[in-house]
């Protein structure tokens, strides 16, 4: 079943533009003139019930943007977008009941009141049956933890602390799609593992559907099959996690043993040289230039060859790849 | 209408209770922010009452009348203080910190967990005052308080919060485009200070400002006139509920005009 | 010689750059600018109003006439500022939440004479601020202003002298806020207190004996009814200098005492790590 469907959903923000000084202020006051912002550029997907897709790009590619859109927060300029078949934006309050956001380093939690109030306050909220709160809210403090915190003011808890108090209180009404912005930011690994988990097993027991935006790599590996990437408002890649890495892993990486040191070696056109000790060089290849074998038989060539090895690439390479533009 | 009615007074009860919560805990706080106000009004009053023991009256009405319209304002006011305060801070601690994202990701109306979000403990001080001044003022004026005429203040009143909260409901719906929305309230909100006195007492043009356009003149002077028994018109004096109910659906349209444009600059 | 003159040079530079970053962070909120002189604007027609209808009913008041009376609200409406320059309390407030009070105290200067320097440069900016208002106020009310420099002279050193000892006083006031952690509350309660008390609202002749002792003994009248009476000639000159030494008492008393409640206030925080 489609869960999440966008057709052609774009967002164009308008930025009021102020000219420097104080006659640039006066003249926005008289005639102010707009610049317009395409933050997300006529994209289109699905999401099938029970998925758990990640979804990443760089700071303002417009992965926010497209959060907001999908939640009802913002409404899109054009396009549509319909979550469980309804429009997010004109039915909210229905929507609202089905979804789960985590904002990141935002609390939905009230600072200054004890977590098992603010809890209390979200169960009235969301209109939870009393005997499903309560057996939810024991399996959520086994499974997270939080049987110390439960007294404890959300000001008072540490990040992972809160990080974890925020995931029990935005899956509490057990909703339908969960929207995940930056869930492990800053936490150490321990923590980043149990929220994991977490998820993983909301995922598999509940068929959750679940979006999650992230710089983590390892987040995405542990619990995405399916990855959206976007980049300045457009989706460059939406499919398996495992066929990102043959089509954006531009580049290769090789290592050499020599048997003399080889400092002097002359490296074919399409590779350069990552790193070189006295009888160890490591370099990369454009795979679209050269073929791995011709690197090879460059080197060999030249100068006696113990031992090589291609790396496998991986995500986090590919990544950093595509936010340098090197896609 | 009904049952959504009596979640959301229920709901509305149920983040009293936690907002009290808070409030115990900060117990000096709490003590300072509701006295705060009873002093910044107890200047006011102490002023009037140190000008006017000197003198019979004001513009034909005396000190106990004086004080039934400054405590009836009062009384609004505090309504609006106690129950809405939050819209001063929808742009400074919502907007700018995307905290309204919470409300709107949440199946209840966003302008009612605004309002829910802080019930603020310092209207209380200015209730007492209110209170005060209209039980002092009470015995000493010419006013049969039968129970129609107390039943006539008590809705003067409630419409009088509901004018407060409408106006600075538009105005702070500015918050939704501007980085600060405070100054636009603030100069709005200001203008019941004129509506503290008698409104005869300034010129033409202001009498018709504080009944037209910003129509404090409801909250206080045209339902004390009436019960004092001036010459008030019966528009002027049966219109407050009126007047509120419509500023009050201005005022939402406003906020929902507001809410679709929420967020289009950007963040 | 030369060299302590360098070195005054140079810590009035340093002063100078705190002080200095009071107008920049004022103009940065111009829109706060304006919403002032339009609450002041109607604050000032409600004041005219009022006292207007008051006077139809009796020509004196505590012995002033009509004319007096306005002359000298509106001028303390104008130089209302000096009263309400000082956001002490709310920036301890704010060094506190944000744990920079002991940040602040490393800084190679005087943290109190910094923060005096800032207030001056507040209040000056905010009569400076002030202009429109007095422009309007003139055009549509106008108010008249003495003519002989001597006045004007005992009119402005009353002014500073009344600003530093009300700064010594909110500094005392300020440091309550090491103990208690809201200050919205603290400085809405000292600006109602000091509206009435200061004589911002009615000149303290007006008064009943006993509230008028009670103004005169607090130090906001210092900063605003003592300057302004003096401006408006609801006080005459000759009583300048028995103004100034009770202001010179105030100052000499307030400030020992506001550096003894900073030192054992600030431990405080200090001991516990804030």
């Amino acid at each position: 079943m489609t869960v999440i469907e966008a057709v052609n959903l774009a967002k164009v923000y308008r930025l009021a533009q102020k000219d420097p000084g104080l006659f640039g202020a006066a003249r926005a006051l008289v005639r102010p003139h707009h610049v317009d912002k395409v933050a997300v550029d006529g994209i289109n997907f699905s999401v099938q019930g029970g998925e758990t897709v990640g979804y990443i790009g760089v700071n303002g590619a417009g992965k926010s943007t497209t959060i907001k859109m999908l939640t009802g927060i913002l409404v899109p300029t054009r396009g549509t977008v319909r979550v469980l078949g309804r429009d997010p934006h004109r039915e909210r309050v229905a929507n609202a009941r089905e979804i789960g956001v985590v904002f990141g380093q935002r609390s939905q939690l009230w600072w200054d009141l004890a977590f098992i109030e603010s809890l209390n306050l979200i169960a009235r909220i969301y209109e939870l049956p009393r005997p499903r709160y309560t057996l939810l809210l024991e399996q959520f403090v086994e499974m997270l933890e939080l049987k110390e915190l439960l007294h404890v003011p959300i000001r008072n808890m540490s990040l992972g602390q809160k990080m974890r108090a925020e995931l029990a209180a935005t899956l509490i009404h057990e909703p339908q799609i969960v929207y995940l912005d930056e869930p492990t930011i800053g936490l150490d690994l321990i923590v980043k593992e149990r929220i994991r988990a977490f998820i993983r097993q909301q995922n598999r027991e509940k068929g959750t559907t679940i979006l999650l935006t992230t710089h983590d790599i390892g987040d995405i590996e542990e619990l995405c099959r399916r990855v959206m990437i976007i980049d300045r408002g457009r989706l460059i890649y939406d499919g398996p996690l495992q066929t990102i890495k043959e089509r954006f892993g531009k580049y290769r990486e090789m290592t050499f043993e020599t048997a003399l040191p080889a400092l002097e070696v002359e490296l074919p056109a399409g590779a350069e040289l990552v790193h070189a000790e006295d009888r160890t060089l490591h370099l990369r290849f454009d795979r679209t230039a050269i073929s791995a074998s011709r690197v090879a038989s460059h080197i060999m060539n030249q100068a006696e060859v113990v031992d090589f090895s291609l790396a496998e690439p991986d995500l986090s390479m590919i990544v950093k790849q595509l936010y340098r533009g090197e896609a | 209408m009904v049952p959504s009615m009596r979640r959301y007074t229920s709901l509305y009860w149920f983040f009293l209770l936690q907002r009290f919560k808070i409030l115990m805990e900060y117990r000096a706080n709490f003590l300072i922010g509701a006295s705060s106000s009873v002093i910044m009004q107890g200047a006011g009053v102490l002023a009037i009452w140190v000008v006017m023991r000197q003198v019979p009256g004001l513009n034909g009405w005396t000190l106990p009348e004086i004080w039934l319209i400054y405590g009836l304002l009062t009384l609004s006011k505090s309504l609006n203080h106690m129950f809405a305060d939050n819209l001063w801070t929808l742009g400074q601690a919502y907007v700018r910190t995307g905290m309204f994202d919470r409300f709107l990701v949440r199946p209840i109306n966003p302008l009612f967990h605004l309002l829910a979000d802080r019930f603020c403990h310092d209207g209380v001080g200015n209730f007492l005052v209110g209170l005060v001044l209209v039980l002092v003022a009470a015995p000493a004026v010419e006013v049969a308080w039968t129970p129609l005429n107390i039943l006539y203040l008590l809705i003067a009143v409630l419409s009088g919060g509901l004018i407060f909260v409408s106006l600075n409901l538009i105005t702070s719906v500015s918050a939704f485009w501007v980085m600060n929305s405070v100054p636009v309230v603030r100069v709005v909100f200001e203008m019941h200070e004129f509506a503290k006195y008698p409104l005869s007492i300034y010129p033409r043009a202001i009498g018709l400002l504080l009944t037209l356009l910003i129509p404090y003149g409801f909250a206080a002077f045209y339902p004390a006139s009436y019960l004092l028994g001036r010459d008030v018109p019966a528009a002027l004096a049966w219109g407050a509920p009126l007047v509120a109910a419509v500023l009050f659906f201005i005022a939402y349209q406003v906020w929902l005009f507001g809410l679709r444009h929420y967020g289009s600059t950007g963040t | 010689m030369k060299t302590t003159l360098r070195q005054l040079r140079r810590t009035a530079l340093v002063y100078g750059a705190y002080a200095g970053m009071v107008p920049k962070l004022f103009l940065a909120y111009s829109s706060w600018v304006w919403m002032n002189f339009i609450v002041q604007g109607v604050g000032l027609v409600i004041f005219v109003a009022f006292w207007r209808a008051i006077y139809a009913e009796q020509d004196l008041i505590g012995g002033l006439d009509l004319q007096q009376t306005l002359n000298y609200i509106i001028l303390a409406q104008i130089f209302l500022p000096a009263v309400h320059s000082a956001g002490t309390i709310y920036y301890f407030g704010e060094l506190l939440r944000e744990g920079r009070v002991g940040i602040e105290l490393l800084r190679p200067l005087d943290f109190q004479g910094a923060n005096y320097a800032a207030n001056l440069a507040d209040m000056a900016l905010g009569l400076v601020v002030q202009l429109p208002l007095a422009a309007v106020a003139w055009i549509f009310f106008r108010f008249t202003l003495p003519s002989d420099p001597l006045i004007w002279i005992a009119f402005a050193i009353t002014l500073l002298m009344g600003n530093t000892a009300l700064f010594f006083f909110d500094w005392i006031l300020a440091c309550i806020s090491f103990y208690s952690t809201e200050t919205w509350g603290l400085t809405v309660l000292r600006f109602g207190a000091a509206q009435f008390f200061s004589g911002a609202l009615i000149p303290l002749v007006m008064m009943p004996e006993w509230l008028a002792r009670l103004a005169g003994a607090l130090p906001f009248a210092q900063a605003l009814y003592m300057p302004v009476s003096l401006l408006s000639g609801v006080t005459p000159l000759s009583e300048a200098p028995t103004i100034w030494m009770m202001q010179l008492l105030y100052i000499l008393g307030l400030g020992l005492l506001s550096r003894l409640v900073f030192r054992v206030s600030v431990r405080r925080v200090t001991v516990q790590g804030g």
